[in-house]
């Protein structure tokens, strides 16, 4: 029952934060000068008063704040995101068509860099003060303080023009609709190896230092030297006794990187033109297409609310006690 | 304070970091002496190879020197670092103090808003406010300001918290002292050593953000800066790698330098939690 | 380094990318037979729609400029052609324009095309959707339909250009029985375009590609000679280059492909590059100062400013060739032209002597005067004749602080005169009374409105000349009062012409009879075929 209630108070304070959101980033927006139709007009070519018009009460920018607004969090409760005046799509589609990429980017860079951190943080820790310490936490250290942009066209520069190994640009190539399912998933796969790395790269560079630290930590507690001082074996300690304690901050603290890791994607997108939800919050921006920007925002919060829970349960899963608690 | 200076100067990190931190607010300080034409100046021929022409780092696209632009760079990336972690301190140590000090509801408010903000992707946000604000200088910084506060909020306010169950608050409490000046004479100084660390880091932070929004090309246009540059000169990096290149390894330096810094500041003003 | 080393540079440096990736030259001849007499294009950025009607961005009249079709279509020199009317017939006095209709073209859906279909787009539809149809049809007193294929437009007085407001994207003509008495805007028949043009859509896969298949029963025997036309949407500058390179795309056009690019693909074996075709747009661009604020309304410091710009480095530097320097208003590839004008080479000593003569004088650090310039969001090009313009101007004394904005708030920004100067390229639509007077004329300063006399020129002479010229119907008499106007406009200067654009159209070189007309890859491509 008490666990009912607590999933249950969980559940309405992040449906509360969402509409707050929606609110907060509704406001911002409109806050803006100039509105889609003078975008449009713009891009068109030629304008009049009446086109202008015409396009602000077919879009109902016409109507005062308050009631754009209340329309807006009627639509959001009721998971319809509006209309992409620009794109003449729903926006819910619009989403939907760029989620998979970004998924695939975002968790692709989430494991790869979690299960590096933890890897290189466990090699660096056990050989600690050794040289091989010094040159991982001496490229961590660097990785940490490159911009992700940049690492992404070094790594172009590198990969693609200088030894032709992987794809510069792009999700897959433009014939991919003639490929067997095995070739476009390879084919997927290749484009997706540099900016994967990108994105994970950096985290990595975190994970592996707050790995590294922890693990030191753990080796200095009392039952780790009990377990030694029995005499099992240092592989059978590090699984049985250190692995488990010292990857718990690593994980905690990966769970609440994941917002920063989907601002990250926004330019890795950019860098590499991966067709995800990044290029498309980017696209809508310069182009004032407030409700994908506002649907990109809510989408991206609830990702970040979801992952949040998913490292909770990955948490509970490395450390029982906590779900005792 | 001594003592701390001392354990500061004795790793080998902080020294590092501080020499180059000061070759790079040298070169900001000098940048009109090193290269008095503005960097925006076409300065000879375009596409020119790192050496060619009389320019170390080569030239873009419409001949403008790369060195000059880097040196220049420069004073933006400092600049617009330091100026949003104020801002962000600014927000973030209030904040953060009056919900751990407080505490019970403005608590509970303080950080739900602050929860609210970490739910929304900074970067994102941050693209967002620059582009509705126009980007200039202040807004720039306003931005990042306003994106990088929450982790300081926490801090701050986990800080005071602990602070707050000493005796000595408890006796100065009892005193009969106003809230406000405990908070501030009593329990902000016992709690601020963390926050000037992670502010430290908070600085790193922000100029890769700046260097992300200028790649983006929502940078001050008045201002050259490292994130401008390799924007520019990312179309034409099959031709023109240079462009690209010498930008980004002087934001890798200036970032390595902060970061290293703000270690050594954490081992020298926490000694609890460092390492050896 | 000079040019040609620099060519070379491009070329190594460029080409080695790909090749490995795709396999350069085998795969594109096995994807080229892949469509078998298709044709693979580049698209960008997607459109919106493809109803020309509504919409007249760039990539809407490419595309739906295949599935619909105006009147006529115009030679690189502009003089008309047939396309849905296969003669016509001008009056003496200029007033009367009588189109004979062809007589056996049909609508997409089977629906016979009629004069009826004419009327109803000329006079109903576009004039309630199209704000330039709108400006072009409310100078006809009627439009009419005699019998089934002839349609009369009878105009209120003479109107010499209007003959070339029959092009696809100026007019294109729209099916009756599927549009009258609509709420045209939300008309479902704009998902599925029924057009007369000689390609139908066949599938459009959002963010990926449009497929157009051949119409089998387009009016003219054995066209159109493609089976097929693919575009695809690809929104990243270097992947357009690549997809170029390696045969994925054979065709792109406007500014697909980066200007510093162009020249290494044109290289290559099996593309061609033409800049022909774009006659009809003769898009030029200029510096433009906002003649309502000081010190831009003393055409002393208008001069001084153009006097510190130099064209050709704009050409070199920022468009790698793709443009050539404008004299004046008037594109040299559009009509009523005139080189005798006054011209301005760049020359900082007398843009200086002319400032101090207006006591513009300069303080200690050499700055005589702090100006703003607003900052074109379309793309580096613009942001690069930003910084140009800021580098060019500190040579007088004149400092310029750049303000960027998004594309929302440039338009509200110019179109509100709330700038001191920014930068504009206008088409001209083949005759100045089209595309150029709109931005001279003080009828046409027009607050809220982009694209405008944004600047608020205001000359009564001008007014006057372009106004006679519009309606006079001898071209002695209108190149008369345009030579006039230019001659005028460029001693005032209201804005700061800079360059004439160049497109490059990059195509196949196995494909023929691609650009046929001064609208090139805008028109229907009924012609294009691969060379047997």
């Amino acid at each position: 029952m008490r666990l009912l209630r607590g999933i249950v108070t969980k559940l309405a304070g992040i449906v509360l934060a969402i509409l707050v959101i929606a609110t907060i980033n509704f406001t911002l927006v409109h806050s803006a000068p100039g509105d889609p139709a003078s975008v449009m007009a713009g891009q068109s070519g030629a304008t009049d008063e009446k086109f202008l018009e015409e396009l602000r009460a077919e879009y109902g920018l016409d109507k005062p704040f308050m009631v754009q607004l209340g329309t807006y969090l009627k639509k959001v409760v009721t998971l319809d995101l509006g209309y992409s005046y620009r794109q003449r799509r729903p926006v819910n589609e619009l989403i939907l068509d760029r989620l998979g990429p970004t998924l695939l980017l975002t968790l692709s860079a989430f494991f790869l860099s979690l299960i590096g951190g933890v890897v290189f943080g466990t090699l660096a820790g056990l050989r600690h003060g050794k040289w091989s310490d010094l040159a991982i936490s001496l490229v961590a250290l660097l990785l940490y303080a490159t911009p992700v942009f940049w690492l992404g066209l070094m790594l172009v520069l590198i990969f693609s023009i200088q030894l032709e190994w992987l794809p510069a640009f792009g999700y897959v190539d433009m014939r991919a609709s003639s490929f067997g399912r095995l070739e476009y998933a390879w084919d997927v796969l290749r484009h997706l190896f540099l900016p994967a790395i990108t994105l994970g790269a950096i985290y990595m560079a975190v994970y592996t230092r707050l790995m590294r630290a922890s693990l030191i930590e753990v080796a200095a507690e009392d039952h780790v030297k009990t377990a030694r001082a029995k005499g099992l074996g240092e592989g059978a300690i590090l699984r049985g006794h250190m692995l488990r304690n010292a990857a718990l901050p690593v994980v905690t603290f990966a769970g609440l990187q994941v917002g920063a890791l989907v601002g990250g994607a926004v330019v890795v997108e950019t860098v590499f033109s991966w067709p995800g939800l990044g290029r498309l919050t980017f696209d809508a921006v310069t182009a004032r297409d407030y409700p994908v920007l506002l649907g990109i925002f809510l989408v991206m919060s609830v990702l970040v609310i979801v992952v949040n829970i998913l490292t909770d349960l990955l948490q509970r899963l490395i450390d029982p006690r906590i779900a005792v608690r | 304070m001594n003592k701390t200076l001392r354990t500061f100067l004795r790793r080998p990190a902080g020294i590092v970091g501080l020499t180059l931190l000061g070759l790079v607010c040298l070169v900001a300080v000098l940048a009109p002496l090193l290269y008095p034409a503005s960097p925006w100046d076409i300065a000879g021929m375009p596409f020119a190879r790192p050496g060619e022409d009389g320019m170390v780092f080569g030239s873009d696209t419409l001949g403008r020197d790369i060195a000059a632009g880097v040196v220049h760079g420069a004073r933006v990336s400092l600049i617009i670092g330091v100026t949003s972690t104020i801002a962000a301190l600014a927000i973030g140590v209030t904040l953060g103090a009056v919900a751990g000090f407080a505490g019970g509801m403005t608590d509970r408010v303080i950080v739900r808003i602050t929860e609210i903000f970490q739910t929304i992707p900074n970067f994102v946000l941050a693209i967002l406010l620059v582009a509705i604000l126009t980007p200039t200088l202040s807004t720039i910084i306003f931005s990042i300001g306003l994106v990088s506060w929450p982790p300081l909020a926490r801090l701050t306010r986990s800080q005071v918290q602990s602070v707050a169950q000493r005796e000595f608050v408890q006796a100065a409490r009892c005193q009969g002292q106003s809230a406000a000046s405990v908070l501030v004479r009593h329990v902000l100084p016992n709690a601020i050593s963390p926050i000037i660390v992670t502010g430290s880091l908070t600085v790193a932070a922000a100029i890769l953000i700046e260097a992300a929004l200028s790649f983006m090309g929502l940078g001050d246009p008045n201002h050259m800066s490292w994130g401008y540059m390799i924007g520019a000169g990312r179309t034409v990096i099959r031709q023109a790698w240079w462009m690209s290149v010498f930008p980004g390894l002087a934001i890798l330096l200036t970032v390595v330098a902060i970061n290293l810094v703000g270690e050594a500041l954490n081992d020298a003003l926490n000694p609890r939690i460092s390492r050896s | 380094m000079n040019r040609r080393e620099f060519s070379k540079l491009l070329l190594a440096t460029g080409t080695t990318g790909v090749a490995a990736q795709t396999g350069l030259f085998g795969d594109m001849v096995a994807y080229a037979q892949n469509g078998e007499g298709g044709l693979t294009a580049i698209i960008q950025p997607e459109p919106p729609l493809l109803v020309v009607a509504l919409n007249q961005q760039i990539p809407v009249g490419i595309i739906g400029g295949k599935l619909y079709e105006s009147l006529l279509s115009y030679d690189f020199d502009l003089s008309p052609r047939p396309q849905l009317a296969k003669s016509w017939t001008v009056s003496e006095d200029g007033l009367t324009y009588t189109f004979e209709l062809v007589d056996n073209a049909k609508w997409h859906d089977g629906t016979p095309f009629t004069a009826a279909d004419v009327v109803f787009s000329c006079d109903v539809m576009l004039k309630e959707v199209h704000p330039r149809a709108r400006a072009n049809f409310d100078r006809c007193e009627s439009i009419t339909a005699e019998g089934d294929h002839t349609v009369v437009f009878k105009l209120k007085e003479p109107f010499a250009p209007f003959l070339l407001a029959f092009e696809t994207s100026s007019a294109p003509i729209m099916p009756k029985h599927l549009y009258e008495g609509t709420d045209y805007r939300n008309n479902p028949a704009n998902d599925t375009p029924v057009g007369t043009g000689p390609f139908k859509l066949a599938e459009w896969v959002r963010g990926s590609h449009i497929r157009l298949e051949a119409n089998a029963d387009y009016y003219h025997e054995g066209e159109p000679g493609l089976t097929e036309i693919f575009y695809r949407v690809v929104p990243d500058g270097a992947s357009r280059s690549v997809a170029m390179e390696t045969g994925e795309a054979q065709l792109s056009q406007f500014s697909d492909i980066e200007t510093f690019d162009v020249q290494r693909l044109a290289d290559m074996p099996h593309l061609d590059l033409t800049t022909k075709g774009y006659e009809f747009f003769s898009p030029v661009l200029w510096y433009e100062p906002n003649l309502r604020r000081e010190p831009f309304n003393d055409v002393r410091f208008r001069k001084a400013m153009r006097l510190l710009l130099d064209p050709n480095f704009i050409v070199e530097r920022i468009m790698f060739g793709l443009a050539q320097p404008a004299t004046g208003p008037i594109a040299s590839t559009t009509k009523f032209y005139d080189a005798n004008v006054t011209t301005y080479e760049q020359d900082v000593e007398k843009a200086n002597a002319l400032l101090d003569e207006m006591g513009l004088a300069k303080d200690a650090d050499g700055k005589r005067i702090t100006i703003h310039h607003l900052v074109v969001p379309f793309g580096e090009m613009w942001t690069r004749l930003a910084e140009y313009f800021r580098q060019a101007m500190s040579a007088g004394g004149i400092e310029v602080v750049l303000d960027s904005t998004d594309p929302g708030g440039f338009a509200e920004t110019v179109s509100n005169w709330d700038y001191d100067t920014t930068c504009n390229m206008l088409y001209q639509f083949g005759d100045p009374a089209l595309g150029v007077a709109r931005s001279y004329i003080s009828s046409n300063i027009r607050k809220g409105v982009m694209f405008t006399n944004t600047q608020g020129y205001e000359n009564a002479e001008v007014d006057t000349l372009f106004a006679e010229a519009a309606v006079q119907t001898s071209e002695e008499a209108r190149q008369e009062r345009y030579s006039k106007a230019q001659q005028i406009l460029c001693d005032e200067l209201p804005v700061l012409w800079m360059t004439e654009q160049k497109f490059a159209t990059l195509y196949d070189n196995r494909i023929a009879d691609l650009i046929v007309t001064a609208t090139g890859v805008n028109a229907n491509f009924a012609k294009a075929h691969y060379v047997k």
